[in-house]
């Protein structure tokens, strides 16, 4: 049952104007990529919508939107297996920064790989926030955006079911050098010069 | 100038191979156009209304003889036998096919070249001064700091899918050649009262649609905090620009809607956390870069060649060339040579194969083997002696390349517009055409005098109409082609934008108007007053009435 109390986040916070279609039909991918292996997927990414309460929640591992959490945070820290929360690209990392050290997985949902936005809210929750927790980048993430993604903090990757994880593991080893740092404790090429000198 | 270690190296051809491998899945049908797209952008690739158009970067406009080369053997093997320089220094092709892009890239890597980050909404080439280094007017020498920033704004993980394109100038002379006012980041070296070297900071100017004048958004950074300061303006960017409407996407939009202050707080706040981090230079980093950009070996000598002198009594052309397209270096003896790319009938820009080895050819045996390429559309051979002044005009003359009108009417600023771009509204090459008809006796032209002309052939602005002392744009009404006239436009440091005549005037009668504006200069000019003066102290209201006069 959804008491007053608990959508009072949802009322007051901007939604995500979308999700991807992976989260809309709660589709579980059948795979995913962590720290660059091929894994069997297990979760399962659930929908915001303006009644839903943890008790409503799946009895299986599932990713929960960034408002669900803020209003149910001990619900659903009491359910079985990780605690995996949803950063769409309009919410902001700050919101997540008291509450990380009870969370496993960030989960950044992109609804077109070409918004860029959550690139930074990667880079912020690695560096800044000291999250060390899995960063799960999901949607419309292919093959050829793995590279950058790996190196702002994502460390997990759900495909489209039409991408072959197989060849888009080539994309972690395209780059064998960097020129700037990020979250990857990459140093900035000038650096590496002077330490020549 | 600056030759790439085996960093520089590595990633570029690495580079060239994660584009071949994206082709190829492509072909295969791993690929789809849709995906590929957005990263064939950010390989200087577009799709035209013809064929495919290549952009290669020439960062901040400075190229040698051999890359020269390269290039002319790129539009000789891949493409119709020319080139087309753009505003942004670098070089397009307008007929490249996709399956040999991979190779023009392979071959671009061996003379340390690439397209890299050309297009899309990423950090785009740095621009800069064509005369950095020469000019006499210069304070500090930007291109160590333009290179500095390119390596770090290449393949930048966070800033690769930003909500709009992103453009950086630098400037270091007194008078700005690089328009950094209407960058997205404008940076001007200068230095403080304690003589320590720094930048001043614009943040938000830009053409396109909506023309805005970049905003001071630091007095003064030292150089030292250059990469975290620009990157702390990204990351703002990227966290707060609109992605909704691209044409409110630019930073100049975010920095508008938030205001200065406001903007400056954000960008502060965020400085606060990167400033003392990985990203700090160190004096060293400035020393090693700035070895790459020496003087060259001049030799001692005085201005006031008399061989050159006697040549400029004797022929006419010669002077002409001389006086429009040579400019005064700062080491005596020597002087800055403007290669004219607006030959008469010729598309503004456009340089053939032949052309480009010929200019190889002189600035290996006069220039110290280096060549610039302005944002005028237009070269520079940097280093030429006086003694050799007479030599240099007479091979570029046979290459039709001493047309002597820098700086005037006929050496406009123009998009390629209708003719091969998918964006544009209205042609821009037949109007640069229409104008040089008007203007073939160059006596007229040379008591005109300094007239910066710049078309563009639609709103996206490409060819800075905005800021052009006379500015055309072309706009389509109803299937046909009309053209918005504006004067008064300055991209130096007076930035000004330009002030718009009345309606729009039809095609055929765009070469009269400007022949009407000048005629108002000339009759209404004090002294020694430019085009731009005289508009200043009398306003729109005389060229308004003489054009539209005879329009109605």
């Amino acid at each position: 049952m959804a008491s007053d109390k608990s959508i009072a986040n949802r009322s007051k916070k901007v939604r995500p104007k979308a999700t991807p279609s992976r989260i809309q039909e709660n589709i579980a991918s059948k795979q995913a990529i962590v720290d660059r292996e091929i894994i069997e997927n297990e979760i399962v990414h659930i929908a915001e919508t303006q009644d839903l309460v943890a008790a409503d929640l799946p009895n299986h591992q599932v990713s929960v939107p960034l408002n669900l959490w803020l209003d149910e945070k001990k619900q659903i820290k009491d359910r079985a297996g990780k605690v995996a929360v949803q950063l769409a690209v309009d919410e902001m990392p700050e919101d997540l920064v008291d509450d990380l050290a009870e969370i496993d997985i960030v989960v950044l949902p992109f609804v077109n790989h070409v918004d860029g936005q959550a690139y930074s809210h990667a880079y912020k929750l690695r560096t800044r926030f000291g999250f060390k927790g899995e960063i799960r980048a999901i949607g419309d993430v292919k093959f050829d955006q793995l590279s950058f993604l790996t190196r702002v903090g994502c460390n997990a990757f759900e495909l489209p079911d039409t991408e072959n994880l197989e060849t888009a593991l080539r994309a972690f080893n395209e780059f064998s050098d960097v020129y700037q740092p990020s979250a990857d404790g990459a140093n900035l090429i000038f650096s590496r010069r002077r330490a020549l000198h | 100038m600056y030759t790439y270690d085996s960093v520089d190296k590595t990633i570029v051809k690495e580079r060239v191979a994660q584009f071949r491998d994206q082709v190829q899945r492509h072909l295969d049908g791993e690929l789809t156009a849709a995906d590929l797209q957005p990263l064939r952008l950010r390989n200087g690739l577009y799709m035209q209304i013809h064929a495919h158009m290549l952009r290669v970067s020439i960062p901040y406009g400075l190229i040698n003889a051999e890359q020269m080369r390269k290039l002319a053997h790129i539009a000789r093997k891949y493409d119709k036998g020319y080139g087309h320089f753009t505003t942004r220094q670098n070089i397009q092709y307008n007929w490249p096919e996709l399956i040999d892009v991979p190779d023009i890239l392979d071959e671009l890597a061996d003379v340390e070249m690439h397209a890299i980050q050309t297009s899309g909404n990423c950090i785009r080439n740095i621009s800069s001064d064509q005369y950095a280094g020469v000019a006499t007017d210069e304070i500090i020498d930007p291109r160590p700091y333009c290179e500095i920033i390119r390596q770090w704004s290449t393949l930048h993980p966070e800033f690769y899918w930003l909500p709009r394109k992103f453009k950086i100038a630098v400037t270091g002379a007194t008078e700005d050649r690089a328009a950094v006012q209407f960058h997205d980041i404008g940076l001007e070296v200068v230095h403080n009262e304690s003589a320590e070297i720094g930048f001043r900071v614009y943040v938000g100017g830009g053409l396109g649609r909506t023309p805005v004048i970049g905003k001071v958004i630091k007095e003064f950074l030292p150089r030292d905090d250059i990469l975290s300061y620009c990157e702390a303006i990204l990351r703002v960017y990227n966290l707060h620009g609109r992605r909704d409407n691209k044409y409110k996407a630019r930073i100049k939009i975010l920095v508008n809607a938030m205001g200065i202050e406001s903007f400056r707080d954000e960008v502060e706040s965020e400085w606060a956390h990167i400033k003392e981090g990985e990203l700090k230079l160190h004096d060293v980093d400035f020393e090693t870069m700035s070895a790459f950009f020496p003087s060259p070996a001049y030799e001692e000598l005085s201005d006031g060649d008399e061989r050159v002198n006697k040549w400029r009594q004797l022929d006419s052309r010669f002077k002409n060339w001389f006086d429009n397209n040579t400019v005064q270096h700062k080491q005596p003896g020597y002087r800055i040579v403007n290669i004219s790319l607006k030959e008469h009938g010729v598309a503004p820009g456009d340089i053939t194969d032949e052309q480009m080895d010929a200019v190889a050819d002189i600035a290996d045996k006069y220039s110290f083997g280096e060549i610039r390429s302005t944002h005028e559309q237009n070269l520079v051979l940097a280093d030429v002696r006086e003694q050799d002044l007479l030599d240099v005009w007479k091979a570029l003359d046979t290459q039709r390349l001493a047309t002597a009108n820098i700086g005037s009417v006929n050496d406009m600023i123009c998009c390629p517009g209708l003719d091969f771009c998918s964006l544009a509204n209205a042609s821009s090459i037949s109007i640069a055409k229409q104008i040089n008809d008007k203007f073939t006796d160059f006596n007229e032209l040379y008591d005109i005098g300094e007239v910066k002309l710049k078309m563009s052939g639609c709103m996206n602005a490409c060819g800075h109409h905005h800021v052009g002392h006379i500015g055309i744009l072309g706009v389509d009404k109803k299937g046909v082609e009309w053209y918005q006239l504006t004067v008064g436009g300055d991209a130096s440091n007076k930035a000004e934008l330009g002030t718009r005549l009345g309606p729009a005037i039809a095609k055929e009668k765009v070469g009269d108007a400007v022949s009407d504006i000048l005629h108002v200069y000339r009759d209404q000019r004090e002294g020694e007053e430019r085009l731009l003066d005289t508009f200043r102290r009398i306003g729109v209201e005389p060229f308004k009435e003489r054009v539209y006069a005879e329009i109605n």
